[in-house]
């Protein structure tokens, strides 16, 4: 019998492009909580995905309590007792409790393959009752609140007789109270036998609950220690501390007069109270954890979801903005997050891609000259270096770093001032990503204000001039890059660790 | 690296287009019916032959367009049915001709915009339930204000529409080819037309473009609406009268030649040429069947098959893996 309940050696994983998992390990031991931490897209969702039989991994083994395993798909890796709580809960809203406990393996009577209902739903009230929950199993699952749909998660978990259980990130979306739910119910699994995988950004959960605790970055395993034998700051440092081979080339910039001012930015849910202003030829990095509210401002500003407070000035004139094409109008761009969804049509060429913004400029009323859209689509895809023999290839052809530089080139075509840039290397490789870090510089010294949402902390402390932090929707600190550690930035994204206001301490997305 | 080699222009490519398909199914059902009939090729019958279809196929320019933005509208012939209601009991009470015809043109208009405008306002119901909706509400309108009755006695002129020539050719086959070709320019040579296939493809990515979504959405179902009441005209002048349940089922034979055509039903995709074609060949088909009295069940038959092989040939072509990667558009070469 091996010490650990699951051990993985060696796991590589490749997506297209990107390299998601390289020679990552990880062991579990009985009974134990495991902490495992680390920043966006360090890769432990992906290494979920390979322990519960989602993902197969391209290299590597899995051992169960010291067998060789080798998951083909997630109901392998269920029956062998491995669950996992997903941080957006996936369940059917529109059935009842017991119904989304027993999804897939409902008790049926035998011969006449009826489906024990009184059975199911005196097991699901055990289950729920177990849990402390307070609701009874018939209740309908999109009446519950976010943390008893977690509990029914659990007691799914539990109805399948789950060994392991992997909870990713399930405070997130918690209160206080809830979480503190969350943790007894926990502890009370762990003390059962169970064993516990636990996903978070907050070290609040991690010394609260784990014993151990294990780091990935950029894809790899960094170390695994004691909860208590690390000390914070070196966590911290393991979790952020990137080696410094990226190149960022900022260029100096005179910074010109204002270009964008916002008084006041508020909507109900989202963010309150936002104000900055931006200059010509400045780099304005806005930073924060995931769901701080950062986007949510931007997109605001550039009328997708419009504010319903406060004011917006361009070039010191108040304008009211509404919809995409009004910013687009009044000289605003943004490169959206999800470039895939939101910033490209990736069934389509990158030359009809790149014009799609600005048709107004290759038409004359109306009617289409290809000619002027074949020059312009060139001369831009040259301008931003895309990587591609025929501007009429299909940008679902390219790299994540050439489709992002097509989404760039998209706002280069239109007469902009303000370039809005949201997460602009996210998912791109590193040699994609000082390419694009490139283009930023240049837009910036050709007089263009520009506003980078990043996670990355190395990217917003060396790219920008001026740094803003949010949290919780609210701007807490403004920064002159010359000054931002990490240190300082961390702090202001997260209540500090002594506060007592019951705010929770959140390490990471950062 | 991302190095694909991909020609700008093949001519295996290019006659792999569903549209040769159709081009080639056009010509074999014309070789069939010569031979099963000798007075086929007559040519007067072919010519007066297309007066009997033509009708209809003017709604199949905006269908194209509603279908390439991922959409559909069954209430069309609904709305056929309403202005050509409206149009001839006006009339009858005494209002001109001409002014008639106007209103006819408007209450298409109408119709196809609150189509619109509840799509684009209540996006949680999908066009087929909106469009559902008024099919019921436009055809009892028609039924409530003819009650079942039926209305006619045009003036002579009206009639040109569905039964005169000019230079021996049918004016609603010239109207039907002018009409093609402002269609096709529409969608395959304007920004209109390029917005349309960019919000049939990904509406996110449209709106984040600055692309009015909701506005084309609408343009193009009042255009729906404004072509069902040029139907309206065309169908009530051949008939000579108009009754509450006119072109009843006609909103499936539309859909029917547009699928036909090889525009997709997930949107984004297709050209107005391969509706058009399509048009032509299932016209001829019944015609030619309908010439050796084949009976009309067994030509529905074979529409439908018909309809089987477009919906499965798009699917057979990209035998790719099937991670989602949507194939080849077919708007890349483009087709007036």
């Amino acid at each position: 019998m091996s010490e650990f309940v699951l051990e993985l050696r060696g796991i590589t994983k490749t997506f297209p492009g990107v390299k998601a998992l390289d020679n990552v390990q990880f062991q579990l031991g009985p009974g134990e909580i495991h902490a495992l931490m680390g920043e966006n897209g360090a890769g432990k969702s992906t290494f979920i995905k390979v322990i519960t039989g989602v993902h197969q991994p391209d290299e590597g083994q899995m051992f169960l309590n010291g067998k060789e395993v080798n998951f083909k798909n997630p109901t392998e890796a269920q029956k062998v007792g491995i669950a996992a709580i997903y941080q957006h809960v996936t369940c059917y809203p529109d059935l009842s409790v017991t119904e989304n406990i027993f999804m897939g393996h409902e008790k049926i009577q035998k011969g006449t393959r009826r489906i024990r209902w009184k059975e199911m739903h005196e097991e699901a009230n055990r289950l729920l009752k177990e849990l402390g929950a307070s609701f009874d199993a018939k209740t309908i699952m999109g009446t519950l609140s976010v943390a008893q749909q977690q509990m029914v998660e659990i007691a799914k978990a539990l109805s399948t007789n789950a060994k392991i259980i992997i909870m990713d990130e399930p405070t997130a979306a918690l209160s206080r109270n809830e979480s503190e739910d969350l943790y007894r119910i926990t502890e009370k699994l762990r003390d059962s036998g169970t064993s516990i995988i636990f996903i978070s950004h907050r070290f609040e959960d991690m010394y609260r609950l784990a014993s151990k605790v294990t780091v990935f970055r950029d894809s790899k395993y960094i170390g695994s220690w004691g909860v208590h034998d690390i000390p914070n700051e070196d966590l911290i440092v393991a979790m952020v501390g990137r080696e410094i081979k990226q190149l960022f080339p900022k260029v100096e910039t005179t910074i010109g007069s204002e270009v964008l001012r916002v008084e006041g930015l508020g909507k109900t849910g989202f963010f309150a109270d936002v104000s900055f202003s931006l200059r010509k030829g400045e780099i304005l990095g806005i930073t924060g954890l995931v769901g701080a509210g950062r986007s949510e401002v931007c997109q605001a500003i550039f009328g997708v979801e419009p504010a319903d407070k406060g004011k917006i000035f361009v070039k010191g004139v108040e304008t009211t903005i509404q919809t995409p094409l009004q910013a687009m109008n009044k000289g605003i761009g943004y490169l959206p997050e999800d470039r895939q969804q939101q910033g490209l049509i990736l069934s389509w060429g990158i030359d009809k891609n790149i014009t799609l913004s600005s048709l107004s400029l290759i038409s004359k009323k109306g009617w289409m000259n290809r000619k002027k859209e074949d020059e312009y689509a060139n001369h831009l895809s040259k301008k931003v270096n895309v990587k591609t023999p025929n501007v009429a290839n299909l940008v679902s052809s390219l790299s994540g770093g050439n489709q992002q530089k097509v989404a760039v080139a998209k706002l280069l075509m239109t007469g902009l001032d303000i370039i809005i840039l949201d997460e602009p290397t996210k998912g791109v490789d590193v040699g994609a990503k000082s390419a694009i870090y490139e283009i930023i510089s240049n837009l910036a010294a050709q007089g263009y204000g520009v506003i980078m949402v990043s996670s990355e902390m190395p990217e917003v402390i060396s790219m920008s001039d001026r740094i803003l932090v949010m949290r919780e929707g609210r701007i807490t600190a403004e920064i002159q890059a010359k000054q931002a550690t990490q240190e300082a930035i961390l702090e202001a994204a997260m209540a500090s660790k002594e506060s007592t206001e019951g705010q929770s301490l959140e390490a990471s997305g950062l | 690296m991302d190095q694909v080699n991909k020609k700008p222009f093949s001519w295996k490519g290019f006659f792999l287009q569903w549209e040769w398909m159709l081009i080639l199914l056009f010509l074999v059902v014309n070789v069939i019916n010569t031979n099963l009939s000798p007075f086929y090729l007559d040519s007067v019958g072919l010519r007066d032959a297309t007066m009997t279809f033509l009708d209809k196929a003017f709604m199949v320019f905006p269908m194209v367009m509603i279908m390439i933005l991922r959409d559909i509208d069954i209430s069309v012939s609904s709305t056929v049915a309403l202005a050509s209601v409206v149009m001839a009991h006006l009339y009858t009470l005494g209002v001109p001709m001409e002014l008639a015809v106007v209103i006819c043109l408007a209450v298409g208009a109408v119709c196809g915009l609150i189509n619109g405008l509840l799509i684009v306002r209540f996006k949680e119901l999908s066009a087929v339930i909106v469009t559902l909706s008024t099919m019921i509400i436009y055809r009892g309108i028609a039924y409530i204000i003819l009650e079942d009755q039926s209305a006619g006695s045009f003036p002579e002129w009206f009639g040109f529409l569905g039964w005169g020539y000019i230079g021996g050719v049918p004016f609603i086959l010239i109207a039907f080819v002018v009409m093609a070709v402002l269609f096709g320019l529409l969608l395959h040579k304007t920004t209109f037309g390029r917005r349309i296939y960019a919000i049939g493809n990904n509406p996110t990515a449209s709106r984040f473009s600055g692309v009015q979504v909701d506005k084309i959405k609408i343009l193009v179902f009042t255009l729906a609406g404004v072509m069902a009441a040029i139907t309206a005209l065309f169908l009530t002048s051949r008939m000579g009268s108009t009754r509450p349940n006119v072109a009843l089922g006609y909103e499936l034979d539309v859909i029917a030649m547009v699928v036909l055509g090889g525009i997709s039903t997930a949107g984004g995709k297709g050209k107005m040429i391969g509706a058009i074609i399509a048009v032509f060949l299932i016209g001829f088909l019944r015609y030619g069947l309908g010439l050796i009295n084949m009976p009309a069940q067994v030509l529905m038959i074979i529409i439908g098959l018909l309809l089987i092989v477009a919906v499965m040939v798009p699917n057979l072509k990209p035998k790719k893996k099937a991670k989602g990667k949507p194939p080849k558009s077919q708007d890349e070469q483009i087709a007036g």
